[in-house]
C-alpha cells in the first residue's frame, strides 16, 4: 500500500518546508548571528517526512547533530528552531543549545545533541519505560524513533543498544540515515564492503532496506515497521539510503574539495525526494503547477513570519546562565 | 646554524608529526578527518601523501573500541598518535585509557608499556556549547600512569610533541583551539623537551601569574598591559599539567612578594588551579604572603548563545583588575581595562574566522 493520493501530497508539502527552511537558514547564515554549528539536512527530507508520517503526538523522537528535519517532521516548532539558532531566549532550549541540541516535548520530539551516539540508548531507555508503563494497554503501544546516520553504525554504543532493545522487545524504531559520509569521509573508509541493515538483523530484529530519497518507499517501509512495533513485535531497523548536499556542517556546498568522487553529488541531485515526488505528483495528476505553486508562496510566507518573531527574540539574561544546573 | 623559525602553533603541531614519522617508522597517526581535505585544522596536511595511507589514515566512528585497539598496537610496538578533534569526543575512550593504557606498565610490572599519545582540542567560541566545548584537562591529570600536556607556545607545541611520540608512556596532548593561530619561534635545535616543568613566558618582579594553555596568552596580555602602567608582572606557562612544576611557582613567589594569581581555562571545580595551590602550599607553606587569586570559568556548561557565551569566559581583562586589587593599585583599574577592551566578540579567535568551526 503506497500513500494515498492525498497522503503524497502532504508528504511534498512536508518535505518541501524542510527544504525551504533549511536554505532560508543557509541564506541567513552568512549575517553571522547564527553563531553555532549548524548541520542541515537538504538533500534528506523523505526520511524524516515519510517516517514522521506515522506518528502521534505521543510517540517520540530522538535525533542527532543534523535534526531540523527531525524536529520539524515531528512537529517542532519553526519559529523556535529559529529563535534557538539566534542564541535568543525564546529558542526551543532557551539558547542553550543552539542547532545541535534542540528540544518539542509538545510535539514529542524528546532531544537531539551532537556526540555521535549519544541519544541512541536514550531513545531505547525511553522505549523500555513505555513498555513498562503501557503493559495494560495490549495491541496498542507508544513507540520511539531513533534518527542516526551510517558513521553512528560504528560506535559501540550502538550495538549494545540493538542487543539490549531485541532483548526487551522494546517499541522502538532505529532509522539510519546511510549518506555514505562521516563529516568528509567515505563509508569505505570506515566499514568494510557490506551492507549496515544484515548487521542490525543479526542483532534479531526485522532490518530491512530501501531508497530514502523516494518518500513513497520511506513511508511505506516505516508503515510496516512502526505497526510492527506498536503491535508488540520488538524492535524494527530501517537502513535508508541517501545523501547530504551541503557541506557536512556550515551553509555552503563544498563539492569543490573533493572528497567525493565527479559527478556523485549531480547523480544524488538528479534523485531529489522533492524532484521525484514533484514528477509522480503531476504525472498522476494528483496536483498541478498552479497548486505547487500556492505552496510554495505559503511556505514562503510562513517561513519569513518565523524568521520575522524569531529575529525579535530577547537575549538570555546573563544571570540565567548558571540557571538549572540542578534539578 | 640554527633552524629557527616563525610559525604559528597549528603549523608547529603539523611539522612535529611529520618530523616524528619521519624519525619513528613505527608511528602511525590516525583519528576521523585526519586525511580528510580540512586535515584537522591544517595540522595535518601533506602527511598522507608524503607517509602513505598505511600510516596517516581516517578511522570509523568508534572512539572508545579504536583507542583499545591503538594501545594493542602500542604494546606490539607501534607508536599511535590518535587524533580528536574534541575531547569531548575522548569521553567516549576513558575506559580505554583510564583502565588500560594508563596502567599497563604498572599492572604488569613494568614489563610492557604503551606509547601512546592521544591529541585533543580543547577550546571555545561560535557556538561549540555544552558537547563540543568541555574543559576536562584536571579530570584526565588525576589517573595516575597518563601524563597531560597543555603546551601554549609553538616552540613548546613542537617539541612537546615529539617528546610525546618519543615517550614510553600514554600522553595526553591538549591543544587549544584558539592558540593554533598564534606565531611563535620554533628552534628545532632546541634541547628536548621533559614533559615537565613550567616555563617563564615573562619576567617580573610584582605579582606571578601562573596560567594554563589559553590563558597564558590573556595572562600575557594583561602583564603587557599592566607593564605599561609600572607594574612588573611574571608569566609561569603551567604548560605540565600532570607534573605540575611547583618548584618554578615557589621560586617565582620568592621574587615577587610571594603574590599569587592563577588562570585556567576550565570551571573552578574543575581547574588545576586547586592542585597546583594544594601542592604549593603542603612543599612551600610560607612562598604565599598574601591570600592568592584564581582566575576560571564559572561551574556550569557554557551555554551556546554567544549573547551570554561572552560573559562566560574571563579574559586578560579580569586577570588584570585581580592584580590591580592585589596590589592595592585598583585606582588603575579603569585605565587598565580601558587599554585591554577589544571589540572582537568572545566567540571568534581572530577577525578571520566565520564559522562554523
Ligand atoms: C563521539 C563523536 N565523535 C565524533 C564527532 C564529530 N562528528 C560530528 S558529526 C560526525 C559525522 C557523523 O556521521 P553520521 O553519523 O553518518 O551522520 P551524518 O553527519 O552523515 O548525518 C562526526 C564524526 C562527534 N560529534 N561525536
Amino acid at each position: 500500500m503506497s500513500p494515498a493520493s492525498a497522503d503524497l501530497k502532504h508528504l511534498y508539502y512536508q518535505m518541501l518546508r524542510i527544504r525551504r527552511a533549511e536554505e532560508a537558514i543557509a541564506r541567513r547564515y552568512a549575517e553571522q548571528q547564527m553563531r553555532c554549528p549548524t548541520h542541515l539536512c537538504i538533500g534528506e527530507e523523505a526520511i524524516a517526512v515519510g517516517v514522521s508520517a506515522h506518528l502521534t503526538v505521543q510517540d517520540k523522537v530522538f535525533s542527532n547533530h543534523r535534526g531540523h528535519g527531525h524536529y520539524l517532521a515531528k512537529g517542532g516548532d519553526l519559529p523556535r528552531l529559529l529563535a534557538e539558532l539566534y542564541g535568543f531566549a525564546e529558542g526551543c532550549c532557551g539558547g542553550r543549545g543552539g542547532s545541535m541540541h534542540l528540544t518539542d516535548l509538545e510535539a514529542g520530539f524528546v532531544a537531539s545533541t551532537p556526540i555521535v551516539g549519544g541519544t541512541v540508548p536514550l531513545a531505547a531507555g525511553y522505549a523500555w519505560a513505555e513498555k513498562i508503563k503501557q503493559k495494560a494497554v495490549e495491541g496498542h503501544r507508544n513507540v520511539v524513533v531513533i534518527f542516526f546516520g551510517d558513521g553512528c553504525f560504528e560506535e559501540g554504543v550502538m550495538h549494545e543498544t540493538l542487543n539490549f532493545a531485541v532483548l526487551k522487545q522494546l517499541p522502538l524504531l532505529f532509522i539510519c540515515e546511510n549518506n555514505q559520509y562521516s563529516v568528509m569521509t567515505a563509508l569505505a573508509e570506515r566499514q568494510p564492503k557490506r551492507d549496515i541493515y544484515p548487521i542490525a538483523a543479526a542483532h534479531g530484529l526485522t532490518a530491512v532496506n530501501g531508497d530514502g530519497n523516494r518518500v513513497d518507499e520511506v513511508y511505506e517501509l516505516a508503515r510496516v515497521a512502526v505497526a510492527n512495533a506498536r503491535n508488540g513485535l520488538g524492535p524494527q531497523f530501517l537502513e535508508l539510503h541517501t545523501h547530504r548536499w551541503p557541506e557536512h556542517c556550515g551553509p555552503n556546498e563544498d563539492d569543490d574539495l573533493g572528497y567525493r568522487s565527479p559527478g556523485e553529488l549531480a547523480e544524488w541531485k538528479l534523485r531529489c525526494p522533492l524532484l521525484q515526488t514533484r514528477q509522480m505528483l503531476l504525472a498522476k495528476q494528483l496536483s498541478n503547477d498552479t497548486e505547487l505553486a500556492q505552496m510554495e508562496t505559503q511556505l514562503a510566507e510562513e517561513i519569513e513570519q518565523a524568521f520575522e518573531w524569531a529575529l525579535q527574540g530577547t537575549r538570555p539574561t546573563i544571570d540565567s546562565m548558571g540557571q538549572h544546573l540542578y534539578a | 646554524m640554527r633552524d629557527l623559525k616563525m610559525m604559528t602553533y597549528g603549523e608547529a603541531i603539523r611539522e612535529a608529526l611529520d618530523d616524528a614519522l619521519a624519525q619513528f617508522p613505527d608511528m602511525l597517526l590516525i583519528g576521523e578527518g585526519v586525511p580528510d581535505p580540512k586535515t584537522i585544522f591544517g595540522t595535518t596536511q601533506g602527511l598522507r601523501e608524503k607517509y602513505g595511507a598505511e600510516r596517516v589514515l581516517d578511522m570509523p566512528l568508534a572512539e572508545n573500541g579504536m583507542t583499545g585497539i591503538c594501545i594493542g598496537a602500542a604494546l606490539a610496538g607501534m607508536r599511535p598518535v590518535l587524533v580528536h578533534q574534541r575531547i569531548d569526543f575522548a569521553l567516549l575512550s576513558v575506559d580505554q585509557l583510564v583502565n588500560n593504557a594508563a596502567k599497563w606498565h604498572y599492572m604488569f610490572d613494568g614489563q610492557q608499556k604503551v606509547p601512546l599519545v592521544i591529541r585533543v582540542i580543547i577550546g571555545r567560541g561560535w557556538g561549540q556549547g555544552p558537547q563540543h566545548s568541555q574543559s576536562l584537562q584536571a579530570m584526565f591529570a588525576q589517573v595516575p600512569g597518563l601524563k597531560v600536556v597543555m603546551p601554549t607556545t609553538a616552540g613548546d607545541a613542537y617539541h612537546f610533541m615529539l617528546a610525546a611520540i618519543a615517550d614510553n608512556n600514554p600522553v595526553l596532548f591538549i591543544e587549544h583551539r584558539w592558540l593554533h593561530h598564534i606565531i611563535g619561534e620554533v628552534d628545532k635545535q632546541a634541547p628536548a623537551a621533559g614533559l615537565d616543568g613550567a616555563a617563564v613566558m615573562r619576567e617580573g618582579r610584582d605579582v606571578t601569574l601562573a596560567a594554563f594553555s589559553h590563558m597564558s596568552i590573556e595572562a600575557l596580555k594583561a602583564a603587557t598591559t599592566l607593564a605599561e602602567h609600572g607594574i612588573d608582572a611574571e608569566v609561569l606557562d603551567m604548560r605540565c599539567v600532570s607534573a605540575l612544576d611547583i618548584e618554578s611557582v615557589a621560586a617565582s613567589l620568592a621574587k615577587t612578594g610571594g603574590k599569587l594569581l592563577i588562570a585556567d581555562c576550565a570551571p573552578e571545580m574543575a581547574s588545576s588551579g586547586h592542585q597546583l595551590l594544594s601542592k604549593l602550599v603542603l612543599a612551600h607553606g610560607d612562598s604565599l604572603k598574601q591570600a592568592p587569586r584564581l582566575i576560571v570559568y564559572p561551574n556550569h556548561p557554557v551555554p551556546t548563545s554567544h549573547y551570554v557565551a561572552n560573559h562566560y569566559y574571563p579574559g586578560a581583562e579580569q586577570i588584570a583588575s585581580a592584580v590591580l586589587e592585589m596590589l592595592g593599585r585598583s585606582e588603575l583599574t579603569a585605565s587598565v581595562i580601558g587599554a585591554l577592551q577589544s571589540d572582537l566578540p568572545k566567540d571568534q579567535p581572530d577577525r578571520s574566522f566565520v564559522g562554523p568551526f
